[in-house]
C-alpha cells in the first residue's frame, strides 16, 4: 500500500497541471478537516463524499488532466 | 490515494487515468465547489477526515504521515453526508437568498439532467440579482452555459455568455488560476500556458497498443483545446484569391446552415489577441445537410487595416460519406493593432458550401456572410 501511493505520487508529479504561479495559500489547513462536499463519482457518477474514507489514511490529490 | 478534479469533462480525467493506469477513485468537482485557485494540490488525510500535511514531500509521507498516530478529534463529525435533495433545495429559494438560489443552481448542475440546464441558469441568474459580488456564481454560470452548449437544449450564444461569464469571474479574483484556464483552454495560442489537451493523442495510441480500448470522449478536444502555445502571433498567408470576389454565389437566405460564433475573450484590448470559434450547423428543422462530393465548406476572412489574422481562407475538409450531417467547427485568431480605440469592429467573414434539402434532395452551392463583430477595449 505505501509503495503504491509513493509510486502513485511519483506518477502524479510528472503529470500535467499547473506548476507555473501558486498561490501562497491552496486554502487547505493543516489540522482542519476536509469540506463536506458530496460529488459525482468518476467511475459511477453515483454520490460520494471523503468521510466515505473515514477509517483510513488516505492522500488526497486535487488535479486536472490538462 | 483518492482524486478530485478539476475539469468540465469528466471523461477526459477517464482516459488519463486509464493511460497511466490508474484506478484510485475519483470525485467530480466540474464547478470547482471546492473553491481550489490552483492544482495540483496533494493533502494528507488521517483516519478521522483531518488534514495532516499540504504538499507534503514524499519522503515526508513515508516518514511521518503514515507512521503517525494520530489523536481522535472531540467531535467525530458526520460520517457519511447526502447527496442534496433537489426539491428541498427549491423549497429552501422561498428565503429569497442569493447564497440559496447559488446552492439550488449547484445542485442542479452536479445532480440534474441536461433539461434543467435552463432553470440551473436561471437560478444562478437570480442570484448574481441578489448578490453581485460573489466570484464563483459567474465562473459557475459559465459551466452551466458551456454544459448547455454542449447539449441537447443549447441555445445558439451559450458559448460566448460562458466566456463572458468567466471572464467576469476572473476579473473578481484574477489569482483564480481554475477560472483563467477554463478561458484559455479555449482562447487565443498567445495565452495559453500549455497545451491542455494535445495529450489525448498519445494517450490513445499507448493504451491502444496495450491492446486495450480508449476510453470514450463525449466532447472531443478541438482546435484551441489542443493547440500549442506561441510566443509570436502566427499568421500563414500563402497568396490565394478571395473565392466568390464578385459576391455571385447566392446567400443562405433560407438558413439551411446555421452559423454561431463566439470569441474568447469576448472583448480583446489593442496588442492582444483573441481566437473566433465558428460552428457550422445543418439547420435540422429543415432536414438539410452537408453534401460531401463536391468542394469543402471554406470560411474566408477580410481583417481591416492593421489586424492580423492566423489564416484568411480556412476549410474544413468533408467527410468521405456522400452526404451528413454533423456540426463543422472553424476557429481562428485575430490581433488587435496597437493603438485602437475603444469599440466594435466589423469584422468581414464569409462562409461558402454545398447544402441539400432533405425533402426532394436539391443541393445548392451557398454563401453565408457572417456577423462578426470584435469588441475592443480599452488599452491596460
Amino acid at each position: 500500500m505505501r509503495l503504491f501511493f509513493l509510486f502513485a505520487l511519483a506518477v502524479m508529479a510528472n503529470s500535467l497541471g499547473d506548476a507555473v504561479a501558486k498561490p501562497s495559500s491552496t486554502g487547505f489547513k493543516v489540522g482542519e478537516s476536509f469540506p463536506n462536499l458530496v460529488l459525482p463519482s468518476l467511475a459511477d457518477g453515483k454520490p460520494v463524499s471523503l468521510a466515505r474514507f473515514r477509517g483510513q489514511k488516505i492522500i488526497v490529490h486535487v488535479f486536472a488532466s490538462w | 490515494m483518492v482524486g478530485v478534479i478539476q475539469e468540465q469533462h469528466p471523461d477526459r480525467a477517464r482516459l488519463f487515468m486509464q493511460w497511466k493506469q490508474m484506478d484510485w477513485p475519483i470525485l467530480v468537482d466540474s464547478l470547482n465547489l471546492l473553491g481550489v485557485a490552483v492544482v495540483p494540490i496533494t493533502l494528507a488525510m488521517d483516519e478521522y477526515g483531518v488534514i495532516r500535511a499540504v504538499n507534503p514531500e514524499r519522503e515526508s509521507i513515508e516518514r511521518s504521515f503514515l507512521n503517525q498516530t494520530y489523536p481522535k478529534p472531540q467531535e467525530q463529525g458526520v460520517t457519511e453526508i447526502k447527496p442534496p435533495d433537489l426539491k428541498k433545495l427549491r423549497a429552501g429559494t422561498a428565503a429569497g437568498s442569493a447564497s440559496s438560489w447559488r446552492t439550488y443552481a449547484d445542485a442542479l448542475v452536479v445532480w440534474g439532467a441536461e433539461s434543467q440546464l435552463d432553470e440551473a441558469i436561471a437560478a444562478y441568474e437570480k442570484a448574481i440579482g441578489l448578490d453581485s459580488s460573489h466570484g464563483p456564481a459567474y465562473f459557475r454560470l459559465g459551466v452551466a452555459f458551456r454544459k448547455r452548449y454542449e447539449s441537447g437544449a443549447r441555445k445558439a450564444d451559450d458559448f460566448q455568455r460562458a466566456v463572458e461569464y468567466w471572464t467576469k469571474a476572473l476579473e473578481m479574483d484574477p489569482n483564480q488560476y481554475i477560472w483563467r484556464r477554463r478561458i484559455q483552454q479555449y482562447g487565443p495560442r498567445l495565452d495559453k500556458p500549455y497545451s491542455f489537451y494535445d495529450w489525448v493523442a498519445t494517450a490513445r495510441q499507448e493504451i491502444q497498443a496495450r491492446g486495450e480500448k480508449p476510453a470514450l470522449l463525449l466532447v472531443e478536444p478541438a482546435g484551441a483545446e489542443f493547440a500549442s502555445p506561441l510566443k509570436a502571433f502566427a499568421t500563414d498567408q500563402p497568396a490565394r484569391l478571395r473565392p466568390d470576389a464578385q459576391g455571385r454565389v447566392l446567400r443562405d437566405k433560407e438558413g439551411f446552415i446555421r452559423a454561431e460564433t463566439a470569441l474568447v475573450p469576448a472583448a480583446v484590448a489593442p496588442g492582444e489577441s483573441t481566437r473566433v470559434h465558428v460552428a457550422f450547423r445543418p439547420d435540422l428543422r429543415r432536414k438539410a445537410h452537408w453534401n460531401n462530393e463536391v468542394e469543402d465548406l471554406v470560411l474566408w476572412v477580410d481583417p481591416p487595416p492593421g489586424w492580423e489574422v492566423s489564416s484568411r481562407y480556412l476549410r474544413v475538409a468533408n467527410p468521405k460519406t456522400v452526404v451528413s450531417r454533423e456540426t463543422r467547427s472553424i476557429e481562428f485568431e485575430l490581433k488587435c493593432p496597437e493603438k485602437t480605440p475603444p469599440g466594435s469592429v466589423r469584422m468581414p467573414t464569409y462562409a461558402l458550401y454545398y447544402v441539400c434539402e432533405d425533402v426532394n434532395g436539391t443541393c445548392l452551392y451557398r454563401r453565408q456572410d457572417l456577423v462578426l463583430e470584435v469588441q475592443v477595449k480599452s488599452a491596460r
